[in-house]
């Protein structure tokens, strides 16, 4: 057993890959050759992880991936424990409906983040994903449950139908946030327009906000200005088409 | 055996099982916390009465609190996981729910049994509370009008040991109360132990049961009381003039032997003439902290006899 499976690309991805393969919950029981030929898609082709990765390491739920992953796509898809580091940035359909475990992006990362399987009804029910960089559209599509963290800036509709749960975004919010929200959360510490079917509260400091940048900070070395630690939000309930238990906590700079 | 000149009796404090839980409480500055936790852990001296016994453990800096705010932590001990939990409930919920900018978090995270006061406290919410799962830990938004306060799900429910004490035989009331108020200032700065009475300090010490009255549980140490010495069977030395006895509360055997330790230590001062215990004959409880074998380690390393 290794302290972790490390990833590395051998030369920059030319075409797309579905790496839906890669989550620590199977690395966790495969040696080193069964990592390698865990099964890769590349369009209608069938291939290995190992045609594409240098492969380090085994039985470790601990995944380290390096290498410019932009073009590939899935990874930690349904993953229920363990972590995933990526040291770049990824693709699309990254930790869709996980149900556990943390991904950890150093760089960007591509559309529907966090969302949920093709067809499914609920996106990642549990877990952790911190994203350094940006993320596109569609981040926490119909999120069940767990805690997203963007340090950058999101695409279109980041938290559409959010279940529960809780996003947390350091900077633009991209347009129409959080439409449909039932009961989850959006944290806004950048520019954000905040939908007219929410209706605004209060300014306050929620205690939740605090604790989880806290926690974020402690378990990832997120940066995070601390006055967005530490300020007053304001915050907004919605969305006024469902059972209006979500909220947008928008930083109010102070 | 003596500890700068005063004798440490051989005898044993007596102490028995309670279940224990550590109450982080983080609020805006220190002083807020520290009402919070003032007034969870007032009033619970001893189970006899209170049922729990809790104080204040130390104060917890904000790189150690999980919202890094000022905090103090408190231990709560009760002699079940049952009674732990009743108790924190009505404590937690009449105490950091009421206090301005209070949050509450569990201090044992890693104890196995678990008791969910948050899951209770909820309800106070009427419908509006929420949660949040922050690290595998649920946390509860209960509104209240100053916004919101913050109480973990579940608490850890520690074996703890409750009972432990030791007793200062001094030669007057003024330097036995010195005496207290050295042991009490060197065991405070010790985790995993609280001194539940009033400054630490216990005056009336008893006896499980009574003399005269069947259904008193507890009554006057009368071999300890001198202004008995020539009606009882008195306990006291000739030149004992008043007696005031430490009583702790720990979460391990450890803790409670290196706190005993402490605070005996710094008890051993002019004026004191011995140091004893409080026990029951070995009948109370299971975990005995023998004086002498408490105090082994501090006396090897002063080289005294």
């Amino acid at each position: 057993m290794s302290e972790h499976v490390t990833l590395t690309l051998r030369s920059p991805l030319e075409e797309s890959v579905s790496l839906e393969s890669v989550v620590p919950d199977r690395f966790a029981t495969s040696n080193e050759i069964e990592i390698a030929r865990l099964p890769v898609w590349a369009g209608r082709s069938q291939r290995a992880i190992g045609d594409y990765f240098d492969v380090r390491g085994e039985r470790s739920a601990i995944v380290r991936i390096g290498g410019d992953v932009r073009h590939a796509h899935g990874i930690g898809a349904g993953m229920t424990s363990g972590a995933i580091e990526v040291l770049g940035s990824i693709g699309n359909d990254t930790g869709v409906g996980m149900a556990g475990g943390a991904i950890h992006v150093r760089g960007d990362a591509g559309h529907r983040i966090g969302a949920g399987l093709p067809g499914a009804s609920r996106g990642m029910i549990g877990g952790e994903i911190v994203v350094d960089g940006s993320v596109g559209d569609d981040a926490g599509t119909r999120m069940r449950r767990g805690l997203m963290f963007v340090g950058g800036n999101t695409g279109n509709s980041p938290a559409r139908d959010i279940i529960a749960g809780t996003v947390l975004v350091m900077g633009r919010v991209g347009g129409e946030p959080a439409l449909g929200s039932k009961r989850g959360t959006l944290v806004a510490a950048g520019e954000i327009d905040v939908p007219v079917t929410y209706r605004h509260a209060c300014r306050y400091r929620p205690p939740h906000v605090r604790l989880a940048l806290t926690y974020l900070m402690r378990r990832f070395g997120t940066s995070v200005d601390a006055r967005v630690v530490t300020g007053t939000y304001d915050r907004y309930c919605g969305d006024a088409g469902t059972v209006s238990r979500g909220e947008i906590l928008r930083w109010s700079h102070e | 055996m003596h500890v700068n000149g005063v004798l440490i009796e051989d005898t044993f404090a007596e102490a028995f099982p309670m279940r224990a839980a550590r109450i982080v409480i983080t609020a805006v500055n220190e002083r807020w916390a520290r009402e919070a936790a003032l007034k969870l852990t007032g009033f619970a001296t001893s189970v006899i009465a209170c049922k729990c016994e809790a104080a204040i453990e130390r104060t917890v800096s904000p790189s150690e609190t999980p919202d890094g705010r000022p905090g103090i932590s408190a231990l709560l001990f009760a002699m079940d996981a049952e009674s732990l939990g009743k108790r924190l409930v009505e404590r937690i919920g009449q105490t950091v729910l009421t206090c301005p900018t209070a949050n509450c978090f569990d201090g044992l995270p890693a104890e196995e049994r678990r008791l969910t006061p948050g899951r209770a406290l909820r309800v106070f919410g009427d419908g509006f509370q929420a949660s949040k799962v922050v690290g595998g830990d649920r946390f509860w938004r209960i509104p209240v009008m100053d916004g919101e306060c913050l109480i973990q799900e579940s608490f850890g429910a520690a074996k703890g040991i409750g009972g432990g004490n030791f007793l200062i035989l001094g030669a007057d009331a003024a330097s036995t109360l010195a005496a207290a108020e050295a042991a009490v200032e060197a065991m405070s700065k010790l985790a995993g132990v609280i001194l539940p009475f009033p400054g630490g300090v216990v005056r009336s010490g008893s006896k499980v049961g009574s003399r005269r009255y069947s259904t008193v549980p507890a009554s006057t140490n009368d071999a300890y009381c001198p202004t008995l010495r020539p009606m009882t069977e008195s306990a006291l030395p000739d030149d004992v003039n008043s007696v005031l006895e430490i009583v702790l509360d720990g979460l391990d055997d450890v803790s409670i032997s290196r706190a005993m330790r402490a605070g005996i230590t710094a008890a051993c001062r002019p004026g004191i003439r011995a140091v004893s215990a409080g026990n029951f004959g070995g009948k109370l409880g299971p975990h005995h902290f023998r004086l002498r074998d408490v105090m082994a380690d501090a006396v090897e390393r002063r080289g005294s006899p």
